[in-house]
């Protein structure tokens, strides 16, 4: 069986602004993808590309086996397998909530009545039911978002595709809408490609990440492998809350360093085995544990509820720290802290 | 193809009356062309100073206080721009003239209604909508509520922080509006050829109609070319001065307008609501009741009542003569919008460099006087067409297609181009997404711009008394005829046939579609 969606090298240019970098993607029926990234890295670019709106100026997109978008060709929007929900939702003005879902289904060459009936039911799964009789100007940015999601759910479509889908949606209907999408997911072997700045999410909802910067590829993995073994600092601090601070290697193993850190010996878990003097270690919150040898000031205390969060200051550098419970030290305080693990990339 | 129309109906026009003009400027003299010169920019500052007062007012009065029945008001505000400028002064002849309605009952006559004053304050009335809207707009987008309302928390009286605040705010505004309305006024031809003619007194357009038609010297034509070429000049900078000054006055303002008003209704607001309804009536509702009278009278100088009412004047407006006028200016009224409305939808489809060259020249068109319009198309098409009905509606379209480029463009840029898209996310291919989508959202505008272009086209006398022929004349040049043979009665029946059905259907219009807001591309 073929990938679902295999994007060859893609590349997106606005006028002078290339938007998209030589993109590389294989998307397995099932798979969920989050393309995480920050505005202007290009991921809405990519939907758009892969949507078949935006012209593509090198590489190719192949969908289930037939190329769609060539830099001299691509299939219309309409005739690609692919559903979209659009970051500002783009609900029709002129047509209620009711008829803006039943509109995909319209296109599909089914009866009036009964896709009334299915976009009804779609908008009862987004808690909608209520107000499906209202024009988009007379919902909520939220209650907007959720007809925007069930119109893309309406069609079926071997690709769906989320363009910042959830900044408004409660945590319910997100899970209702999951929970729709695992289902075709697992029934049609549908998959699902979200686009979005955050980070929690985007490790959250899916089997694979990929890293976006100024419309390159940066990284791509697990969101295991994204979150403990961020390919630089600047990844590490897009996945999350994260110290760089500067140590000396002592020993240098395949995949594991031995490095001096105020004078401690911390083991830290390495990209390359290239021998050198010092190294960046990337240390998340959570990996380092109250008590211990490696003494600082904090200097920032933040009461979290489940745990409080901690901003310490060493000898080689702010170090931040996750600990359960309320605050152990107040500002200005000094206490003992050890690092469990660390991270240094090539 | 679209670019090619917009060379051939204004451009080469043009290019054709700089020519002509420049070889006119070496020939004999043109020593008599000063007074109407020094008339025209009396008129038109007169009504720069007129209308501006009286648009920011009424637009202070319905946005800014809590005035009843306020859309009704705004209607009434509106109601002159479905009076042609030249029935206007018709109506106020028959209501405020000599012999006049006022004058039978009380034997009162309006002072200096033939001449300046009237020409002044006629035409005013007429560009007090335009005032009115601009303001509106610039309210919207430059003096928001929540800025005069500081200015109240911070101690001003109502009146202060309209001086401090508000006025300041408007100032750019104001200069736009003074500049479109002093253009408006130059531009004018109906209403002086109505109250300035019999008082000899002449302004550039009357000298353009009289040399023209009423002239077999061939030096007039030049001198009518030097007139109409310097009219043009002083339009195009002023209008470029305007929309300098206006700036993106129809950007969507970024708030929702707050419609209702904060203050209780007080007696002042009710005051105030009072005397616009009674500008109103005196303005345009009774001159037009007085017209409808002369019009439903049996003769000159009986009293317009009941006893000596008769449909007479009607039937002989309505018999052959003049029924083929009537359905000449429908025909070309219909075309003229048609094709302005699918030049418009053409040009907003082109989302480029062309796209706004075109926008761009469209405004122009629109500011060009019709006086010089006319004159450029005679003199670019005049050899072929002379005559010809086709002739009027190359004016028509090259004089209106603004119109209809301005109300469907506005609503196309505000068009998000996400709703297409998702149409086409849903399996809609680009015919079904412009069927069931955007032609949908674009279809209050296209019917608002046709209904306008219409509108103007029916109404218009400028063009169509320079270049109509046997046969092509249109019904305000028949009336513009009949009231210079002193036909009292019917030219005003034909008034009303021309004027009063299509108020009472635009009305609804007005009311449901926004129309005067897509004119200026607020909407």
């Amino acid at each position: 069986m073929s990938p679902l969606l295999e994007c060859q090298g893609v590349s997106v240019q606005y006028g002078p602004v290339q938007a998209v970098k030589d993109f590389d993607l294989t998307l397995e029926p099932g798979e969920t993808v989050a393309l995480l990234g920050p505005s202007g890295s290009g991921k809405s670019s990519v939907m758009y590309a892969v949507a078949g709106f935006t012209r593509i100026s090198a590489g190719r997109i192949i969908l289930s086996g037939e190329d769609v978008s060539t830099p001299k060709a691509s299939v219309p929007p309409e005739k690609r397998s692919v559903a979209l929900v659009f970051q500002n939702y783009a609900l029709w003005p002129h047509l209620s909530a009711l008829e803006n879902v039943a509109y995909p289904l319209r296109r599909a060459a089914k009866p009036k009545a009964q896709s009334l009936l299915e976009a009804s039911h779609l908008l009862e799964k987004v808690g909608m039911t209520e107000l499906s009789q209202r024009k988009p100007a007379e919902l909520s940015g939220g209650e907007q978002q959720r007809v925007g999601l069930a119109r893309a759910l309406a069609r079926a479509a071997d690709i769906y595709l989320f363009d910042e889908p959830t900044a408004h949606l409660d945590s319910q209907i997100r899970e209702s809408v999951a929970n729709e999408i695992a289902k075709r997911r697992a029934e049609l072997g549908a998959a699902a490609i979200y686009a979005t700045h955050d980070s929690e999410e985007a490790l959250a909802i899916a089997d694979r990440v990929v890293i976006l910067r100024s419309g390159s590829m940066v990284q791509t993995g697990t969101p295991a492998d994204v979150y403990e073994r961020p390919i630089d600092a600047w990844a590490a601090r897009l996945t999350g809350p994260v110290a760089t601070l500067n140590a000396t290697v002592l020993e240098a193993k395949p995949g594991k360093l031995k490095v001096l850190l105020d004078e401690v010996t911390v083991i830290a878990h390495s990209a390359s085995s290239t021998p050198t003097r010092s190294v960046e270690l990337l240390i998340r919150p959570e990996w380092v544990r109250p008590g211990g040898e490696i003494r600082g000031t904090a200097v920032e205390v933040s009461y979290r509820g489940p745990h409080t969060d901690y901003v310490i200051s060493t000898k080689s550098g702010h170090l931040v720290a996750r600990a359960a419970g309320s605050p152990r030290l107040e500002v200005g305080q000094v206490g003992g802290w050890t690092i469990e693990r660390a991270w240094a990339p090539s | 193809m679209v670019a090619a129309s917009i060379a051939l109906l204004v451009l080469w026009p043009l290019l054709e009356l700089v020519s002509v003009a420049s070889e006119a400027l070496d020939g004999p003299g043109n020593g008599s062309l000063v007074d109407p010169m020094a008339n025209t920019a009396l008129v038109g500052a007169g009504t720069a100073v007129l209308a501006t007062i009286l648009g920011v007012i009424a637009a202070l009065i319905t946005e800014r206080s809590a005035v009843s029945g306020r859309q009704w008001l705004r209607l009434g505000i509106l109601l002159p721009m479905l009076v042609p400028p030249f029935v206007s002064a018709l109506s106020w002849l028959r209501a405020y003239g000599p012999g006049g309605l006022v004058d039978d009952f009380s034997g009162f006559e309006l002072p200096g209604l033939f001449g300046p004053v009237g020409i002044v304050l006629v035409v005013a009335i007429g560009a007090t909508p335009l005032a009115y809207l601009i303001t509106v707009a610039s309210l919207r987008t430059r003096a928001e509520r929540d800025l005069e309302l500081a200015a109240r928390a911070s101690g001003a009286r109502p009146l202060t922080s309209l001086r401090t605040i508000t006025i300041p705010l408007l100032a750019p505004a104001l200069l736009g509006i003074a500049a479109l309305t002093f253009v408006v006024g130059i531009n004018a031809f109906g209403v002086p050829a109505f109250l300035g003619t019999p008082a000899s007194f002449d302004t550039v357009t009357t000298r353009i109609y009289q040399d023209l038609t009423l002239s077999s010297r061939p030096e007039s034509f030049g001198s009518a070319i030097l007139l109409a070429t310097g009219l043009v000049g002083v339009a195009l900078v002023l209008v470029t001065l305007a929309e300098m000054a206006l700036g993106r006055i129809d950007a969507v303002p970024r708030r929702a307008v707050p419609s209702g008003h904060s203050g209780t209704r007080s007696a002042r607001a009710r005051l105030l609501t009072i005397l616009v309804w009674f500008a109103i009536l005196l303005t345009t509702v009774f001159p037009m009741i007085a017209l409808t009278l002369v019009a439903l009278t049996r003769g000159v100088g009986l009293a317009p009542a009941p006893a000596n009412w008769t449909l007479s004047n009607f039937s002989e407006a309505l018999d052959g003569r003049f029924l083929g006028a009537l359905g000449r200016s429908a025909l070309l009224a219909v075309m003229a919008a048609t094709t302005a409305v699918l030049l418009g939808v053409m040009v907003s489809a082109l989302r480029n460099k062309l796209g706004r060259v075109a926008g761009v020249t469209a405004l122009v068109s629109f500011a060009l006087p019709g006086s010089t319009l006319a004159v450029a198309v005679l003199l670019a098409y005049g050899a072929g067409l002379r005559d010809t009905l086709l002739l009027i509606l190359i004016a028509y379209v090259a004089k209106l297609w603004a119109v209809g480029h301005r109300s469907i463009s506005g609503s196309a840029d505000n068009l998000p181009p996400d709703l297409f898209h998702a149409a086409r996310m849903s399996g809609a291919g680009v015919r079904t997404a412009v069927r069931t989508i955007v032609l949908p959202l674009l279809s209050p505008a296209l019917l608002a711009g046709w209904v306008l272009v219409f509108l103007f086209a029916f109404h218009e006398l400028t063009m169509s008394s320079l270049l109509y022929g046997p046969g092509t004349d249109t019904l305000a040049v028949a009336i513009l005829n009949l009231q210079q043979l002193g036909d009292v009665q019917v030219s005003s029946a034909l008034a009303v046939i021309l004027t009063l059905p299509l108020i009472l259907m635009a009305i609804p219009v007005l009311v449901l579609g926004r129309l005067p807001g897509r004119l200026m591309g607020t909407g």
